[in-house]
Parts: C-alpha cells; sequence; structure tokens
C-alpha cells in the first residue's frame, strides 16, 4: 500500500503535478495514515513563519532580478575583460568567472545564461575557439558560483540546517566559508581543462592596457564595492544574513535605479512581482516539505532509513560514494530548491552519524546538484541554453561533456577531501 | 467579455503592486531596523516579526500569480517530450487534480483560521495572528479557480478540430 502511494506520487511529479501540490498530497496522506486532523496542514504551512533569517531570501532575490535586468552584466564582462584579457585563454577565463560572481549574486536560476552568455558565446567563436567547445563552456559556466556566497541555494541550506535540532550550531559566515576552496577548486580545474583542449589552437592576445583597466573600472565603479559589501556583511560577524541582504538590496536599488539609471522606476513593481513570484513558489515547496518532513518523523521513517542504513553500509567512504550516486539522480530530476528542501531534513542526520560535517554536506549536496543543472531529462540550463543560442539539446549535451565530467571529477574530489571545505572554519 | 478581461488585468496589476509592496517594506523594516540598532542602539520590538508576516503574506501572494500562468516549479517531462495528443490531455487532467488539492487547502485553512479567530492569538504590535491566516484561504481559493481553469482551457485545446 505505501509502496503504491510512493509510485503514485513519483508518478504524479513525473506528468507534471506542481511540486508543491504532490508534497502536499504526500503529507495529507501520510497525516490520514496517522490519524491526525487534516487542519494540522493550514497549521503546519503557516509554520513558515517561525522561520528566521528567512526574509533574507526574498531581498537577495530581489536584488539579483534588478542586477540582471540592468546593465551590470556588460560592465562586468569589460572589466573582467581588461583584467584578463591579456592572459593565455583569457577569454575563456573571463566566461568562468564572470559567469561564478553573477551566478552568485543573481541566485542561480539560469539567469546567467541569458545575461552573459548571450554576449560571452559570439565573442568566444569571433577570438577563434571552436562552436562546440564555446557553446559547452558557456552553457556548463552558467551554473559555476552556486558555492559562493550570497548563492540562494547555499542560504537556503543554511536556513534547513539551522532550523533542525543537529546539536551544534553553525553561523551563515560559516557555511559561507565551507564553500569558498571547493568553489575555487572547480573554476580551476574547469580553467585547466580549458587550457588543455585549446593547446593547438592560437587564440590571439590582448596586450593589457592600463588606460582600459581605468576607464573599466571607472564605469563599474558602483557596482564593485558589492561583493565587498555581501563578504564584510558575513564575515564581519556584525549583522545577520538578513540584514546583509537587506543593505545589498538598498545598495543595488539606489545604484542601478538612480545612479547608473539602467531601470526605470515604472519598471521596479514588475521586476519586484517577478522575482517574488519566484522566491514565494519556492517558500510554498519550503512549507510544503515542512509539514511533509514533520509526518516523516512522527512515523519515524528517518529512524527507520538510518537503521537500514547502518545495518547495510558500514563506511563512510561507502556511505559517500552511494550519497554521490543518489544526489545526481536527484539533480537530474528534480530541481535545485526542491531537492533541497526535500532530501536535506532526510540525509542531514544520517550524514551526521557516519561522521560527516554538516557544512561539508552542504558543499557535497550543492556541488552534486550542480551538474544536475546539466543533466537530461530536466537540466534546466540545457533547455535555457537551448532556447538562447537556438540549438537542441542533444547539441548542447554532446558540447556540455567533456565539462560536465570535470565537473564530476570535482565533485569527486570535494567529496572525498572534506578538508577542502572545513579548513578555512576552525 | 471585454469587461471581464478588463477586471482580470486589473487584478493582475493589484496583485504584481502588492508585491512590489511588500518587498519594499520587508526593505524599508530591515534597513530602518539595521539603523536605529547600529546609531541609536534602539530597535522597533517587533520589526523581526513583523518582517516573517510579511515574507508569509508574499509567500501566498506569489503563489497566486505563479499560479496565473503555470509558474509553480514541476517538473515538465511530459510536455517536453510526449506525443500531441498526451501532451493536451495529462496536464488538462493534473490540473484539474492540483485545483481540487487548492480547495482541500481552502478547507484546511479555513479551519485553522477559525480556530486562530476564537482564540485571538496576537502576531504583534496588537495584531491577531488571524488577520495574516485570512490571506490563505483567499490564495488558495484563488489558486482552485486558476487551476480549474487551465484545466478547461487544455481539455477544450483537446477536443478542438485539428
Amino acid at each position: 500500500m505505501t509502496l503504491l502511494l510512493i509510485l503514485l506520487f513519483i508518478a504524479l511529479l513525473l506528468l507534471g503535478m506542481p511540486i508543491f501540490a504532490v508534497i502536499l498530497l504526500a503529507a495529507i496522506s501520510g497525516f490520514l495514515f496517522l490519524e491526525i486532523d487534516l487542519t494540522a496542514i493550514g497549521i503546519e504551512l503557516y509554520r513558515l513563519v517561525d522561520m528566521p533569517l528567512l526574509v533574507s531570501l526574498p531581498l537577495f532575490t530581489f536584488a539579483g532580478y534588478i542586477l540582471s535586468e540592468s546593465n551590470a552584466s556588460q560592465r562586468l564582462l569589460s572589466l573582467t575583460r581588461s583584467l584578463f584579457g591579456w592572459a593565455p585563454d583569457g577569454l575563456a577565463i573571463i566566461v568562468i568567472f564572470a559567469c561564478a560572481v553573477f551566478t552568485a549574486f543573481t541566485g542561480a536560476s539560469g539567469v546567467t545564461i541569458l545575461a552573459l552568455g548571450a554576449l560571452l558565446y559570439p565573442a568566444l567563436l569571433k577570438e577563434g575557439y571552436k562552436d562546440k567547445f564555446s557553446l559547452g563552456l558557456v552553457t556548463t559556466s552558467g551554473s559555476l558560483g552556486l558555492l559562493l556566497p550570497p548563492s540562494i541555494p547555499l542560504i537556503i541550506y543554511g536556513i534547513i540546517m539551522q532550523q533542525m535540532n543537529i546539536g551544534t550550531h553553525y553561523d551563515f559566515d560559516e557555511i559561507f566559508l565551507a564553500g569558498l576552496i571547493p568553489a575555487l577548486l572547480m573554476m580551476v580545474l574547469i580553467a585547466l581543462y580549458v587550457f588543455w583542449d585549446n593547446r593547438h589552437i592560437t587564440v590571439p592576445r590582448h596586450d593589457f592596457s592600463f588606460n582600459d583597466l581605468k576607464k573599466s573600472i571607472r564605469s563599474s565603479a558602483w557596482d564593485l564595492p558589492l561583493p565587498f559589501i555581501v563578504f564584510a556583511g558575513i564575515f564581519s560577524g556584525k549583522l545577520a544574513v538578513s540584514e546583509v541582504a537587506a543593505i545589498t538590496a538598498l545598495y543595488v536599488l539606489i545604484t542601478e535605479v538612480f545612479i547608473y539609471r539602467d531601470i526605470k522606476i515604472k519598471q521596479l513593481p514588475d521586476i519586484a512581482a517577478e522575482a517574488m513570484t519566484m522566491i514565494g513558489g519556492i517558500l510554498l515547496i519550503l512549507a510544503a516539505a515542512m509539514a511533509f518532513t514533520n509526518f516523516l518523523i512522527d512515523a519515524e521513517l528517518p529512524d527507520s532509513l538510518f537503521n537500514w542504513m547502518k545495518q547495510h553500509i558500514d563506511s563512510k567512504l561507502t556511505f559517500l560514494l552511494l550519497l554521490n550516486i543518489f544526489l545526481l539522480i536527484i539533480g537530474a530530476v528534480l530541481d535545485i530548491f526542491s531537492a533541497l528542501v526535500i532530501i536535506v531534513p532526510l540525509i542531514l542526520p544520517i550524514a551526521i552519524s557516519y561522521g560527516i560535517n554538516p557544512l561539508h554536506l552542504g558543499v557535497i549536496f550543492l556541488a552534486n546538484m550542480q551538474i544536475g543543472y546539466i543533466t537530461p531529462p530536466v537540466g534546466m540550463n540545457l533547455f535555457i541554453a537551448s532556447f538562447r543560442f537556438k540549438c537542441s539539446i542533444i547539441e548542447l549535451y554532446h558540447a556540455s561533456l567533456p565539462f560536465l565530467l570535470v565537473y564530476l571529477l570535482s565533485v569527486l574530489i570535494i567529496t572525498y577531501v572534506p578538508s577542502l571545505s572545513l579548513f578555512l572554519i576552525d | 467579455m471585454t469587461s471581464f478581461k478588463n477586471l482580470s488585468i486589473k487584478l493582475q496589476q493589484l496583485e504584481n503592486f502588492l508585491l512590489f509592496l511588500l518587498v519594499m517594506s520587508m526593505l524599508g523594516l530591515s534597513v530602518t531596523q539595521i539603523f536605529l540598532r547600529n546609531l541609536f542602539d534602539y530597535g522597533i520590538v517587533w520589526a523581526e516579526t513583523s518582517t516573517r508576516m510579511l515574507v508569509f503574506l508574499t509567500t501566498m501572494i506569489a503563489s497566486m500569480v505563479a499560479a496565473r500562468s503555470i509558474q509553480h516549479i514541476r517538473i515538465d517531462l511530459v510536455e517536453r517530450y510526449g506525443s500531441e495528443s498526451i501532451k493536451k490531455l495529462i496536464p488538462s487532467l493534473i490540473h484539474l487534480l492540483t485545483a481540487l488539492l487548492c480547495l482541500f487547502l481552502v478547507y484546511s485553512s479555513s479551519q485553522f483560521l477559525m480556530f486562530e479567530f476564537e482564540d485571538g492569538t496576537e502576531a504583534f504590535a496588537g495584531i491577531p495572528n488571524w488577520v495574516f491566516i485570512t490571506m490563505m484561504p483567499v490564495s488558495f481559493a484563488v489558486m482552485a479557480l486558476r487551476y480549474l481553469l487551465h484545466a478547461i482551457n487544455q481539455f477544450l485545446q483537446v477536443n478542438e478540430p485539428g
């Protein structure tokens, strides 16, 4: 019976029922099973108001949407160009760096490919890079930066972790610190692959020009403080992450609307509505998932899962390997946000019992999900890139494959070398 | 028909504007609180609770808006890979099912609203909880209606000749 129900829910999910609806259906049948009054569903959903720091999500999302609607992407591009354009494979390095920064700030929703990819893909071709390489690089770089502050998935992981009773309390600055080195590792490995893949191609190098650099620094003078504001805010320990979000949103609003005037005041209500619709949908899933998790805990499912795992898997290494496979599959079918709110509450206690640090688990989780962005059948960035660059999914998948393998390698390194995630934290 | 269309456009604008107002209030409250705390060592006691309530209202209104154009996150394999007839029929059924679920949520949250109304627990600054909870049945009702309309639209398309 239970198995039938589970299959039914999976079928509904695959047939396109909204994810919040499937989770709530599962929670409702669970409550019926435990003979809990169904009014409880409403009460459970309202528990969203008990979560602290939640306001950081709409505010960071608002800031991200304003940034992606403004010309900040062009300014970032011309700045990185004057910084790295002289280096061998300079433009390819620019793609990696600019995409990572842009993704971190705009909430990892595929907008990087739309805003930056459209500029970078033709530029790569013009420099003489092969079509397949350029397409793959631009498509896969769209999810770099997931592990850099202030990426929304990273914050959601932090909020879920703080919400759960795991014994130790972790601060947000620690979560952000944990992601830094792994994110850098991914960027470096991709850069190495770029050098290797283009070793037979001569790409023109541009002379470094101090004047150009000065010019692009001047033109992005108001954007430049942004990363410093976020980093200083988070790592000073003086501000809560929700307060950093408020300051970021205020700063972006002032600079893009009143100083650069990229965005007219008239446009703001629509941008806000679009941003809130996106994050509101995620918050509804979060609320639904909390109701569902409560049922699971009442039904002692985590305990039985835990006991079963302990019987069959005795080493930490095997557990990690299975975790990677599991997360790759999840990442291929579920979007990152739904995966976070549904899966993390289930696996976090189990992972802790295998001696895995919760911060490390967060990094492993997001690194795996990053690959999910570019794996069929539902890799979101494949579809966005296919729409943007007018080519087939198959073509994109072939182009992305080598980069995907590099990501896979970095995920393995990140998983089996925990100190990469933990050594910045004492 | 035109007046109905006009009304629905007006409603959409109202929803969008409410979301804008909500995000600006969250921003305003949070920034004011930071300034008060750091410059004057003073804080609004209910600032934290009220921003949470604003996030809650945002979630409920955004959910309505997302139902407007089927934006709720879902796995859209059928639309991408399904055959023509499946592409039309299955979504219609799924929308109908979602509408029914939303109707159930109207019921469940109205019950909850009634408890809270009788109870009268305060959320913050003298405002009772039920004021915010009222948004739940309203939002789920609108979502139910919208998904029902999507289901009907989709179904009619199936039966269209050619």
